[in-house]
């Protein structure tokens, strides 16, 4: 074991080189084409617009590729685009002249989607008109760029898309991690953390620091509790965001700041709107933006496309918060997803239903799941009331005494 | 008192055996006597002896040896319709003893094939129809592919009329030598609504766990065996309780294994006879549709039902603001 402890990985194994980022090589080969085309003169696209999920690598690609081509990074954030006068302060003279040691410089606008509201009108304005005269490149970073309000930017910049990176991809990183801390790890466990993670590298390597600094072996069942894990604070707040939301532009961005995937915020959404949202009309409102939100949630499942995350997002966040009031009537707390409960916990359960309805249905001349709704009530009463006859008639369904304890169990 | 279960126990093994259904039964029997039978569906609602028939059939026409003769898969269980085609294989390649040239092979829930698999199935049928013939059992004939319908011989069977079951029930009731009483009767006939084999499983049920068949035992059995009914689950929702609602949906899939297509279907039979107004029924028809079109393309069912839970609950807030 390596390193001192407080170095958070992230940093510490923060590619240096072009070379070392992750994935989505295609962006990449963009953006380097991009860098090359303003050898020849300014080109007809003076900023770029890097955009995609957290944590896939935005931020870190223009850092590494400021190293590889040694140029000087002017880099901002959201807190300057609040006025028109601290963007041009910011870049105006930047944009205008070389650098003071005769490195080329790259002007980096991050956090794009920071800009919230009317009141910062002014900022983009700004952020165009920097754009448009500007001599050194240019790079806008944002979550998303179809953002209505970017609709001029995005006439003005090459976009360039990041994609979420495979769950092999942020494994396979994972392990390079590991190797260099001296630390065995099951490939079973990096798997895991990296699924969890759906794409974002970010959260990957944070989660993996905090489950394996510190050891020599890392294996699945040190890992699987993170499933359970419970941040509930974090979760409260982002919902919180969500439900009572102010503006469209700050519900959606909750999603960045939930430590939990699109999925099971969703469910978290799902579990909570009913103890919040009591009005009919906007509760029914409400359930339908969620429940539309979860058609595109199976487009993405079933085209592998992700891009319909942007509509999932939408509606789950903004288009729940906006069926409503948004008046807190008294506390309520939020609710554990029931969903992720009982699927977790049950299935065994179901493995056991499912063989139990085979063997009814063997002899009853069924299916597994029509002997389970048309035949299995009836057994499990007898079962209760008759024990004897009960007992027998499962003896003669071929059922072992694990399953008429199981049946015995349910209750009715 | 009869160790197994009454629906098996009472099946009848021949076609003589077979109450009502008169017209099936004179075609099949003409079948066994010419030793020949088509490819055939047997099409119609639960419980109305499909497999029953078909099983008679084959005892009738290959003798108590029938079972080496015939084959019963059922499409609901059977994983794809390549496990099929593997099994029907081997089971046609050989003829059987006798003088039936053919096997039977009994294909239950048919309806539950995708168009693809049952295209795959036509051709299967085709090319073994010299040593097997089939037998397809569905609730809707509808559901099967035309070119599948066009080469089989339909059978349709109804649900059985009220003094079948009752003389099926007091039949049962004096081999098993139990008490019952009338309203006992009507009572099963009622809430079996046709279908045999939930009018046994009720009658077995009720006559082991109490002594005398009474209308309310039956009522007590039934209502524990079905804790939340779908009715039930949106009579909650339009008195406002969504919650309960949502929990009873969630009783019902998970503990109960319904499948949330069979509850679209339910609940939507349910809309039209519940009391609001006609142009709620609609309006909420329209919404089942459009849960049931996002079903088949892969939405959540839980997520989905509960929306659709939520209109119900809108329409009866609606339908009581109306009323004031």
């Amino acid at each position: 074991m390596s390193s001192s402890p407080y170095i958070p990985w992230t940093l510490k194994y923060k590619p240096r080189s072009l070379s070392e980022i992750i994935g989505n090589e295609e962006a990449k080969k963009k953006i380097l084409e991009w860098m090359n085309s303003w050898k020849k003169g300014i080109p007809e696209k003076r900023a770029l617009f890097i955009y995609g999920p957290p944590g896939v690598g935005k931020t870190a690609t223009v850092e590494a590729l400021a190293n590889d081509l040694n140029m000087e990074l002017v880099m901002t954030d959201a807190s300057t685009y609040r006025t028109e006068e601290n963007v041009r302060r910011f870049a105006g003279r930047a944009s205008q002249y070389g650098s003071l040691f005769g490195r080329g410089k790259i002007i980096v606008f991050d956090e794009v989607d920071g800009i919230t509201g009317s009141a910062d009108t002014g900022g983009l304005a700004a952020i165009i008109d920097v754009i448009k005269n500007t001599r050194v490149p240019v790079i806008l970073i944002a979550n998303d760029a179809y953002d209505p309000r970017f609709a001029p930017l995005r006439n003005l910049c090459l976009l360039v898309e990041f994609k979420r990176l495979s769950v092999t991809e942020v494994a396979r990183h994972l392990a390079r991690i590991c190797a260099r801390e001296g630390i065995v790890a099951d490939e079973k466990a990096l798997r895991f953390i990296a699924e969890r993670s759906s794409g974002d590298i970010r959260s990957a390597i944070l989660d993996l620091q905090a489950l394996a600094q510190g050891r020599s072996r890392l294996t699945y069942e040190d890992v699987s509790w993170l499933a359970a894990r419970d941040r509930k604070e974090e979760i409260f707040n982002v919902l919180r965001m969500i439900f009572y939301a102010k503006s469209a532009s700050s519900a959606k961005s909750a999603v960045n700041m939930a430590d939990v995937d699109v999925d099971m915020l969703f469910e978290w959404i799902y579990e909570n709107i009913p103890y919040h949202i009591k009005n009919p009309p906007e509760l029914a409102a409400a359930m339908d933006a969620l429940a539309k939100a979860d058609i595109y949630r199976g487009a993405l499942k079933e085209t592998g496309d992700w891009s319909f995350l942007r509509y999932i997002i939408d509606l789950m966040t903004a288009g729940v918060a906006f069926s409503w009031s948004r008046k807190a009537s008294g506390w309520v707390p939020f609710k554990f997803p029931e969903r992720i409960k009982i699927a977790s916990a049950t299935k065994e359960e179901r493995e056991m239903l499912e063989e139990i309805g085979k063997r009814i249905g063997k002899k009853c001349h069924l299916s597994s799941s029509r002997a389970i709704v048309e035949v299995l009530p009836y057994l499990r009463i007898i079962l209760q009331n008759n024990p004897k006859v009960g007992k027998r008639i499962a003896r003669w369904l071929n059922l072992t005494d694990e399953m008429v304890s199981y049946i015995l169990s349910m209750s009715g | 008192m009869g160790y197994e279960m009454w629906t098996e126990k009472y099946r009848p093994r021949t076609l003589d055996e077979i109450v009502d259904q008169e017209e099936i039964v004179a075609r099949l029997k003409s079948f066994v006597r010419a030793k020949n039978v088509p490819h055939c569906i047997f099409a119609g609602p639960p419980g109305t002896g499909k497999t029953t028939a078909a099983l008679c059939l084959a005892h009738d026409l290959y003798g108590e040896n029938y079972r080496e003769y015939i084959m019963e898969l059922n499409a609901s269980d059977e994983r794809g319709i390549n496990v099929i085609r593997e099994t029907v294989k081997t089971f046609a390649r050989t003829k059987p003893i006798g003088d039936v040239t053919f096997k039977l092979l009994i294909l239950d829930e048919a309806d539950n094939m995708t168009d693809d698999a049952q295209q795959a199935l036509r051709r299967t049928m085709e090319r073994y129809s010299e040593t097997a013939r089939f037998i397809l059992i569905a609730n809707y004939s509808g559901k099967i592919i035309e070119p599948i319908q066009s080469r089989c011989a339909p059978f349709r069977f109804t649900y059985l009329p009220a003094e079948a079951i009752a003389k099926r029930i007091k039949y049962i009731c004096e081999r098993e030598d139990v008490d019952i009483t009338e309203d006992g009767i009507e009572a099963i006939i009622d809430l079996s609504g046709g279908d045999l084999r939930k009018t046994l499983n009720i009658l077995q049920t009720a006559a082991s766990v109490g002594k005398t068949v009474t209308a309310d035992l039956v009522y007590a059995v039934v209502g524990k065996a079905n804790p939340a009914d779908i009715r039930e689950m949106m009579l909650t929702a339009l008195n406002g309780d969504f919650i309960s609602a949502r929990n009873k949906l969630r009783e019902l899939t998970r503990k109960y294994g319904l499948a949330g297509t069979d509850i679209i279907r339910q609940i939507h039979g349910e809309v039209f006879r519940l009391n609001i107004p006609d142009a709620w029924k609609v309006k909420l028809a329209d919404f089942i549709g459009e849960v049931d079109y996002r079903l088949v393309r892969g939405a959540t069912e839980e997520v989905q039902l509960s929306a659709l839970l939520a209109k119900l609950v809108e329409a009866g807030y609606e339908m009581k603001k109306g009323a004031k």
